[in-house]
């Protein structure tokens, strides 16, 4: 009787105290913050993970996501060219050009806005344009899906970040999403620099870096804050050397190309396209949005020079009126030294930002 | 072996009454969060301002505002901190300025900065609350990193300065005024708060005319820019001086 009563009382214990069956728990993902920038805010809905982000750098590689299985995302925004391409204009997969410079991809986990007109508010709702943009990858994203699931790896990957072996194009978008997220780069001379001026404290490695710093490059970034140098530091500010705004910087007199006035309708906002950062910069030629400076000294002979007024004009462009800073030859070589700190080598060559 | 039953009856007994204890799951306050709000309606004399809109300065121009900025920092009542800092921005956020949980009743008066003091200002910007209006993501242009620091009231506007009767908005005003020798201080007393919902609000009535035309007038076409550098001062001064004027209860 006592054994029976043993066995009730361990069957009682065994099953009260299963439990519920358990979804697949992917591996949370510690982004790596420089410690200079501020906190990246994820969405709710889409927590950083390590097999989400593992999936989104093999989507952002995978050209079944074009019409023709010959384009992917890396093709217009390649790791060497700073998330960006050397051409002036991408060719989408009919051989069919833009009128954008495609943009670099750096620290987008902190804006708030996408593309050159803002049309985009959230990285997940960005993603998800260029795959069925007849000019870009032109692919529906039910077809990409349907690709996606009818490959085992991505069937796999997809239940190992999402728990789920049936893709659709929110889940890609959030993988993809999670992946730009960790494209930072803040480890250039330039963050060393920021750090100094800033009271920030530097590492070993920073220090040493900080050393090499030249006096020609300090006298860039003088020149780069000066209002009455270069007078760059309105819309390229702050460790993300990036303002979230929109601008005209005196490019045109009249618009072809309406930018941000395009999406709000509203004419104060013609010719203004979003202020990009100026991170990496080096790597990310052509320069302005729709690529027509093919070098860093065309860029700042423009400002320097060329400015064209019109309505919208930025009104922080305050040399407008007479065609810009009119740096000198010294002074343009100085400002270019500066804007070399920003290259992050450490970025550009990140294998875990690579094609798989 | 009666022992070793009862034994075994024991350690069961305690097992099949520990394992299974489930975590203490802490009851929710009742009650929803009262909040207490600030709203800035911008005026030009007695009309509602809004931006790209034309009004006539007393100089005879015609003016459209662009931006309109400002931070107010440490808000409190006595000992009382209400929030660290609102930042006003017209064009992105409309009128609000901040919106904080508490209740109105415990705010008959209200003091803060007009700006940034001076603990705050020269602190690192990223290393804020990311829901504080100092953290640099969201001062956004509001921080300078030339001269550290943020820029306390921002001021931009077109002009067309010649009343000819063509349109020309070809004159640029960009005012931004910062450092810490420019901080002003805000007081208003006996306040009346409207309950609507959750929100005690507030509101507050910032008339640009008086801006310009307040104690110390501000010609925009022979005054059109600081930003606060060095040889900027008078005019820096005045920005925040007649803004402070411009900032009243409704």
């Amino acid at each position: 009787m006592k054994y029976l009563l043993l066995v009730f009382i361990g069957f009682v214990l065994f099953f009260s105290c299963k439990k519920d069956k358990v979804g697949y728990v992917p591996t949370p993902y510690e982004l790596e913050i420089p410690s200079h920038f501020p906190q990246m805010k994820i969405p709710e809905d889409n927590p950083m993970t390590v097999e989400g982000v593992e999936l989104g750098r093999h989507l952002f590689y995978e050209k079944k996501l074009s019409g023709d299985n010959t384009m992917s995302c890396g093709n217009c925004h390649a790791p060497a060219n700073a998330f960006s391409d050397p051409n002036q204009f991408s060719t989408g997969i009919q051989g069919i050009q833009g009128s954008r410079h495609s943009m670099a991809l750096v620290n987008l986990g902190w804006n708030n806005f996408f593309f050159w007109d803002g049309r985009s508010k959230t990285l997940e709702e960005q993603v998800l344009l260029p795959v069925r943009d007849p000019i870009e990858m032109h692919e529906t994203w039910t077809n990409a899906t349907k690709k996606l699931k009818a490959d085992a790896k991505y069937r796999d990957m997809f239940y190992k970040a999402f728990g789920t072996t049936e893709p659709d194009s929110l889940l890609a978008a959030k993988a993809l999403a999670q992946f730009l997220r960790t494209l930072i780069s803040g480890t250039s001379k330039f963050d060393v620099m920021y750090k100094y001026e800033n009271g920030l404290p530097l590492s070993d490695a920073e220090q040493q870096i900080f050393n090499e710093i030249t006096v020609q490059q300090w006298g860039g970034y003088d020149l780069f804050k000066s209002l009455n140098g270069a007078d760059c530091f309105h819309c390229h500010n702050g460790p993300l050397m990036q303002v979230e705004k929109f601008s005209n910087n005196g490019l045109d007199a009249t618009f072809t190309d309406l930018g941000r006035g395009a999406i709000t309708g509203n004419p104060n906002d013609n010719g203004l396209f979003k202020v990009p950062t100026l991170r990496n910069i080096e790597f990310s030629a052509p320069y302005m949005h729709d690529g027509r400076f093919a070098t860093l000294d065309d860029v700042i002979n423009h400002y320097s020079h060329t400015i064209v007024m019109s309505p919208t004009i930025d009104p922080l462009i305050e040399f407008a009126f007479q065609g810009g800073v009119q740096l000198d030859a010294q002074e343009k070589n100085l400002l270019k030294q500066f804007l070399l700190t920003l290259s992050d080598e450490e970025f550009i060559n990140n294998p875990a930002f690579k094609a798989p | 072996m009666a022992k070793i039953n009862t034994l075994g009856f024991l350690v069961l007994g305690t097992l099949f009454f520990t394992a299974c204890k489930e975590e203490v799951v802490p009851v929710p306050q009742e009650g929803p969060a009262h909040y207490v709000k600030i709203e800035v309606d911008p005026m030009f004399d007695t009309e509602v301002l809004h931006l790209d809109s034309v009004y006539n300065t007393q100089e005879g121009y015609d003016i459209k505002f662009s931006e309109i900025r400002f931070y107010m920092e440490d808000v409190r009542n006595g000992s009382t901190q209400l929030i660290d800092a609102g930042l006003f921005d017209y064009r992105a956020r409309g009128t609000v300025l901040f919106r904080a949980e508490g209740k109105g009743s415990d705010f008959g008066s209200l003091q803060a900065n007009l700006g940034v003091g001076a603990a705050n200002n020269h602190s690192d910007p990223s290393a804020f609350p990311s829901e504080s209006m100092l953290n640099i993501l969201n001062a956004n242009d509001m921080h300078w990193n030339w001269s550290p620091g943020y820029i306390f009231v921002k001021v931009e506007a077109k002009v067309d300065t010649i009343p000819d009767g063509t349109p020309l908005f070809n004159h640029n005003v960009v005012l931004h005024a910062g450092l810490d020798p420019n901080l002003q201080t805000l007081s208003f007393e006996n306040l009346t708060w409207t309950t609507t919902g959750n929100d005690d609000v507030l509101r507050l009535k910032l008339d640009m005319s008086t801006f310009l035309n307040g104690s110390q007038v501000i010609d925009v076409k022979d005054e059109p820019s600081t930003h606060s550098a060095p040889g900027q001062e008078a005019l820096t001064l005045k920005v925040m001086t007649n803004f402070k004027e411009a900032l009243t209860v409704h």
